[in-house]
Order: C-alpha cells, then structure tokens, then sequence
C-alpha cells in the first residue's frame, strides 16, 4: 500500500482534527498527498473542478474521500449525496470521519454509499485497517472488471 | 259505519250503573293535570277542566261559551281551522307540539293530542282536546342542545388546544434533538482535541519531559475520557427519555449471555456470571432493555473488593403477570442510607478512583425501565454485595 499512490480529499471543518488525520497518516506510515475542504461547499467545488480548483493538476481527483458530517454550509450527507449523483464520481469511495458514534448516523451514511464510517479520532491502525480493506475492495472490483474484458 | 240498534230511540235513563260510570271518568277528567277541554265543531269551548285551569289560568266560567281561539297566539292563528276541517273529516291529530298563549299573555309550549267526539249516531260533533304543558320538557330540551353545543365547542376547542400542544412538543422534541446532536458533535470536538494533544505530547515528546509534566497530561487525557463518557451517558439518558419505544415480547434467556459475550469484563478470569436457566420472558423494547442490564451486569462486575473475582447470579421470578429479573453479585455493596439516592442522576456512591463512574447508569436504568412501565429497586445490607432488581410485565412468548 505504501507504494501506491493514494491522493486523499479530506473535508473537514476543524483544523485539530486535520492535524490528527495527518498524524495517524504518518504513524500508519502511509504519506499519501491529502487535500483539504475547509467546508461543504468548497468539497463540492474541488469535485466539480471549479474556481480556484480547476487546476487538475495541482488539485488532482482523489482516490479516495474522507468526509466528515458537520460542516458549515453544506452539511456531509449532502455532499454524499451530491457525489452519489454525479456519474463521474459513482464509485469514488467516501468513508466518513465523524465525531457522532449515533447508529443513526452510521445507518444514513451507509445508506447513502459511503464505504465505511469510522468515529474520531483518526488512529494509525483504524486508518490502516480502513484502507486495506477499500484496496482489497477496489483491487477485487478492477479484478472483476478485467475478467469482463 | 254500524249504528247501534237503538240510534233511533229515545235516550234511555242512565242507570246506576252508568252514573257511576260517568261520576268516575268525570272525576278522573277533573283530577287530571292535563288540560282537557272539549269544543263543538265552530270552535266554541263547552268544557274546561282543573287542568286547563292550571295551564292556561282561565276558570271554566271565564272560558266556556268562547272561542278555543282566545288561547291561541295570533301568529299561529292559521293552526285552528286546520285543525277543524282535519276533525270534521273524522281525523286525530296526535301529540302535536305547538304554542298557546297564558291569560296573563305569556306563551306555553303545550303537546296536543285532539280527538273528535262522535253522537250517538256516530255523526262528529265537536272534540275533545288534551293539551299538556311541555314548557319545562321544551326548557330542558333547549338546555340540552344548547350543554350540547357548548361540549361540542369545548370539544373543538380542547382538540386545537391538543394540536397546539402537540406542535409545540414536536418542536420541542426537534429542538432537542438538535441541542443533542450539538452537544454530540460540538462538545466532543475540543474534548478530542484536548485529549488528542496530550496525547501526541506524551507520543512523540514524552522522553524529553519529566515525570511532572507526563503526569499532568495524563490528568487531562482522564478528565477527558470522562468527560466523552458524561456526554456519551447523558445523551443515552436523553435518548431513552424521548424515543418513542415499542413493547414487545423479549426472550431475555438469550439477551443476558448475548451481553456478556460483549464484554469480556463480565467474562472468565475476570469475572464470573451464573445464568439461572431459563430467564422468563417479559413485554418490553429490547435495546432500552440491554441498555439497563448491561449497565447492571457492568456495576455488579465492577464494584467488588481488591483482589475479589466479580461472581454474579441471574435469575427470573414470576410475580404474578411480572416477573422479577434478580442480578445479585459479590461486590461492595451500598449501605441501606445511600439507596434512595442511588438511581438518581450524576449520583455516585463510592468516592474512591478505583470505582470510576459518571453517576448516570442506574439513572439510565431506571429510565429505561420506567420507559418500558417497569420498576427497579435494590437490596443491600452495604456490606453483602447487592442484589439489583428489574420488574417487567411478563411475556407467555418471546421473540
């Protein structure tokens, strides 16, 4: 997994828990590049490539989505939604970082397709476990894909 | 229409017989409270009883001679020709509610039942009237419709009133689900990140601080701990107070090992507990349910003695349509003075750190029981363990 090349959104609001996401990235010895929405309207922007993101470049699409759900402006289920909507995101894992540990919560979230919902703080080994998990799934998937062609 | 054999005859003398007859039906006409009057066919009153006195307040000699029209208001003047065409034609008219007026002017509501009164050769020749006064029954009927439309004004207005209150504890209910989830979500964060500091402060620099400073940040990274375990029970507390719960049949013979398989507290080598085979099953809402024995199972496992393995009974009693689930352990014990106090909210018993709590389990307990119309109680000598119990309706099926 360390070798792969991982480029993550992280969208989260509070920069305390963007300090820890990146230090369990570290202590898990993964170093993938990690953006960052500061809120729900500028993960919606990144996605859509818009204003200052339409560099891909610079702000390329990520492999994968850390979402959490309290966010000023657009709230975090509705940006799963949005990307749920979108054919161009369909499969873009989302695993949402919440600090609510409500079944509630956790049951809307899988509802809307996010691939796994994980409750701060961010640890070395809840990030390692969760993303081994997503590679198996998306090796398995592009294993199944190939068996198609 | 046969006519008697002798229609043509001269009237026979009354007999004895027959003047008593007439004496009695007389005297019956008299004492009656009934107005009855008789009048010819033109209208023309030609008897008047103690009733009709009474009712209408003319004396018999005031009264007989003049026209039956002198009792009838002039806006129902209409009424007494009918009602002779209707006579001479041989017709009844029965209990027909109308108004007639008082000497002293004042209207009554009377029922009027008129029949015509036939001669001997069977030809009609006036009636006979009984008017009864239904002033009183007409009062009461106008009270009634009027208490019933008041109730059905009261009725419409308790059932605003209801939907008013209704609404309102809907928002408040949404309000406080709100509050909850901030407190949920807000609360928690500086918490975490409190604790998340010290913690990366110890990780990463805690060979280089001394033995004074890794102690005070492992002071914060406990008052922290506790303070996610204050908001986690107090949000579990103001969850089961407002959900709306749904009391089935619980088969808790598979609850109780389904919760000590959870928690590896309340197993072998740390603790020991014995399920008194088969738990009887009670009407209730299964999560409220395994919320309050867990947190029972965890208090009777955790307060024991140093040095003491937790060894824990469980067992059910039928109490007529309840049954009593008992959770007896060997454990500390509370001194009969403390009990009252025990299932209240932030109530600790045991100051010592060893016996670490919010305070807030046994009010969680005893929410969710009371939730689910049951009770909960102790008994302790403070020095025997405890034996804690649950009262629940009881079930004959479990799900």
């Amino acid at each position: 997994m360390k070798s792969s090349p991982l480029d993550i959104l992280l969208i989260e609001d509070d920069e305390n828990d963007v300090f820890f996401m990146r230090r369990a990235m570290t202590k898990a010895s993964l170093a993938p590049p990690i953006h960052v929405a500061v809120n729900g309207q500028d993960a919606l922007d990144y996605l859509r490539g818009a204003g200052k993101y339409a560099d891909r470049a610079t702000y390329r699409l990520p492999r994968c989505i850390f979402l959490d759900l309290k966010l000023p402006f657009v709230h975090g289920f509705e940006v799963l939604s949005w990307i749920r909507d979108q054919p161009a995101l369909k499969s873009m894992p989302v695993l949402v970082l919440t600090s609510s540990p409500e079944e509630k919560d956790r049951q809307r979230a899988l509802q809307l397709g996010a691939a796994a919902y994980l409750v701060k703080p961010a640890t070395a080994q809840m990030l390692t476990e969760a993303l081994q998990t997503l590679n198996e799934n998306l090796s398995a998937l592009s294993e199944r894909e190939a068996d198609y062609h | 229409m046969n006519r008697p054999d002798h229609a043509n005859d001269a009237k026979p003398p009354l007999d004895r017989h027959a003047l008593i007859q007439a004496h009695f039906l007389a005297a019956i006409v008299e004492s009656s409270d009934d107005a009855i009057i008789t009048k010819d066919l033109d209208g023309v009153i030609t008897s008047w009883n103690k009733g009709a006195e009474k009712i209408f307040g003319y004396s018999a000699s005031e009264v007989i001679g003049k026209a039956v029209a002198i009792l009838i208001p002039p806006e129902r003047e209409n009424e007494e020709p009918n009602i002779l065409s209707r006579l001479r034609r041989g017709e009844c008219i029965d209990h027909y509610e109308t108004v007639r007026r008082h000497k002293d002017g004042s209207l009554l509501d009377i029922s009027l039942t008129v029949s015509p009164v036939r001669d001997a050769d069977g030809i009609v020749i006036g009636a006979s009237k009984v008017a009864r006064d239904i002033t009183q029954r007409k009062r009461v009927q106008a009270e009634l419709l009027m208490a019933r439309d008041q109730l059905a004004r009261s009725n419409q207005e308790l059932e605003h009133r209801v939907a008013e209150r209704t609404a309102s504890l809907q928002q408040a209910v949404t309000q406080m689900e709100e509050f909850s989830y901030s407190v949920s979500h807000d609360l928690r964060s500086p918490i975490r990140a409190m604790k998340g500091f010290a913690l990366a402060a110890l990780e990463d620099h805690g060979a280089q601080l001394n033995q004074e400073v890794r102690d005070y940040l492992d002071r914060i990274i406990r008052s922290g701990s506790r303070m996610e375990r204050l908001i986690h029970d107090v949000l579990t507390y103001s969850r089961l107070a407002r959900n709306e719960i749904n009391l089935v049949p619980v088969a808790i013979d598979k609850l109780v090992p389904d919760i000590v398989q959870q928690y590896p507290a309340m197993q072998p080598p740390r603790a020991q507990i014995f399920v008194r085979h088969p738990l009887q099953p009670v009407i209730g809402h299964e999560p409220s349910l395994t919320q309050a024995i867990s947190n029972l199972l965890a208090n009777a496992v955790k307060f024991v003695r140093p040095g003491v393995t937790p060894a824990v009974n469980v067992w059910t009693e039928a109490q007529s349509a309840h049954v009593r689930l008992w959770i007896q352990d060997n454990g500390i014990g509370i001194k009969p003075e403390y009990q009252s106090r025990l299932f209240g909210m932030f109530e600790r018993i045991h100051q010592d750190p060893g016996y670490d709590g919010t305070g807030i389990g046994l009010a969680i307990v005893r929410k969710s029981v009371e939730r689910m119309g049951g009770c909960v109680g102790v008994n302790s000598d403070g020095e025997h363990g405890s034996s804690f119990w649950v009262e629940l309706p009881a079930s004959g099926k479990a799900q």
